[in-house]
């Protein structure tokens, strides 16, 4: 049972922004998709440091990714 | 090294792993990406062991996505977390004894200039402040003094991180740490001026706050470094575990810091300046 980034994909969209992807220290674990103009998480390499949350809730004030907790397997 | 190295043989495709697949596919090889661009390509360096919210698996991650020429560079690195996540990257890394990177930088780069004469292949160091400017001082310096033509790059977290946290010479007066209880008693090293003097061409200090610019400063290094003489990076990239930063706040750290003791800076000689001025005219005439 651990912590991963969630991007609330609708609120995502809005923005079309990628800052979150820019800042993660963690190679291809936040991705964009450019069809949706979306960001997404690789829940596999996210180890929950919550970098993504302090650029888009506390810098940008858009409040689109959530920390959730997940289990092993899902 | 080189492309060819790179590429999967005919009818090999589908034994390959999928990571492999997608770094040859969509990967940087051969085409000069953009950092803005992140996380639409398969990145160069891979899932890494360093702590969550290390600032310096951060730096390492643009480092690798603004390389101009990857499948043309070696890169060289040392004892300290920053090998940690340079050995997991699709570029040839060689990891020397603790601090004597800077000298078989000196040697690989002048075996390569005399192998491949008609080609630039790209040598960087990346080290710790431990690796370059306390245990590895002497070799540093004299590759300077040398004029040798390859990059250094000082990824500073300001304490020997993987050990303990024991001070090193560029943590700052005053500060606490776990075996350095009654603070530090020394000034911080001033690497970036001691890099002028050295015979450095190229310079600068960064906080890694801003990922266009850290591309733009570390691919002026390299071009530097391949035409001019020896090119230097002092990159803050703090330690979130021994300076018990909470994750959440190491880019606010990061940005904390600019403004104080990490402002930006950059130095260059006129030859160098002379070049670059010279590249952003062609580039804008393309």
């Amino acid at each position: 049972m651990y912590f991963v980034a969630k991007v609330k994909e609708d609120e995502c969209a809005k923005y079309n922004c990628k800052q979150c992807v820019l800042f993660c220290p963690e190679p291809n674990c936040i991705n964009f998709l450019e069809k949706k103009s979306t960001a997404w998480v690789w829940p596999d390499k996210c180890k929950g440091c919550e970098i993504c949350v302090y650029v888009c809730s506390d810098l940008l004030k858009r409040n689109c990714i959530e920390m959730v907790m997940v289990q092993a397997g899902d | 090294m080189g492309l060819e190295y790179v590429k999967i043989a005919p009818g090999f495709e589908r034994y390959m792993p999928r990571d492999y697949v997608d770094l040859v596919k969509m990967g940087q090889f051969g085409r000069q990406v953009d950092v803005m661009d992140l996380g639409q390509f398969k990145e160069l360096v891979e899932d890494h062991p360093m702590c969550a919210g290390c600032y310096m698996a951060y730096f390492i991650r643009i480092f690798y996505a603004s390389l101009p020429n990857p499948e043309d560079t070696i890169v060289l690195g040392t004892a300290g977390c920053a090998r940690l996540a340079l050995s997991q990257a699709a570029v040839p890394f060689i990891y020397g004894n603790y601090g004597d990177t800077n000298a078989v930088a000196s040697g690989l780069k002048r075996a390569l200039t005399i192998r491949f004469p008609d080609k630039h292949k790209d040598v960087v160091v990346i080290a710790g402040d431990g690796g370059l400017m306390d245990i590895g001082f002497g070799m540093t310096m004299h590759s300077w003094f040398r004029r040798e033509k390859f990059t250094t790059i000082m990824v500073d977290n300001e304490v020997y991180g993987n050990t303990g946290g024991q001070e090193s010479g560029m943590s700052p007066k005053g500060v606490q740490l776990k075996m350095a209880p009654k603070g530090k008693q020394f000034d911080k090293i001033n690497a970036v001026e001691l890099a002028q003097t050295a015979g450095c061409v190229y310079v600068a200090r960064i906080s890694p706050t801003n990922p266009k610019r850290i591309a733009k400063v570390i691919r002026r290094a390299i071009l530097a470094a391949r035409h001019f003489g020896p090119t230097f990076i002092h990159a803050y990239t703090s330690c979130n575990i021994e300076y018990s930063i909470p994750t959440r706040e190491v880019l606010a750290d990061a940005r904390n810091r600019e403004k104080k003791d990490f402002k930006f800076y950059e130095w260059m000689t006129d030859e160098v300046k002379e070049y670059f001025e010279e590249m952003e005219k062609k580039e804008v005439k393309a």
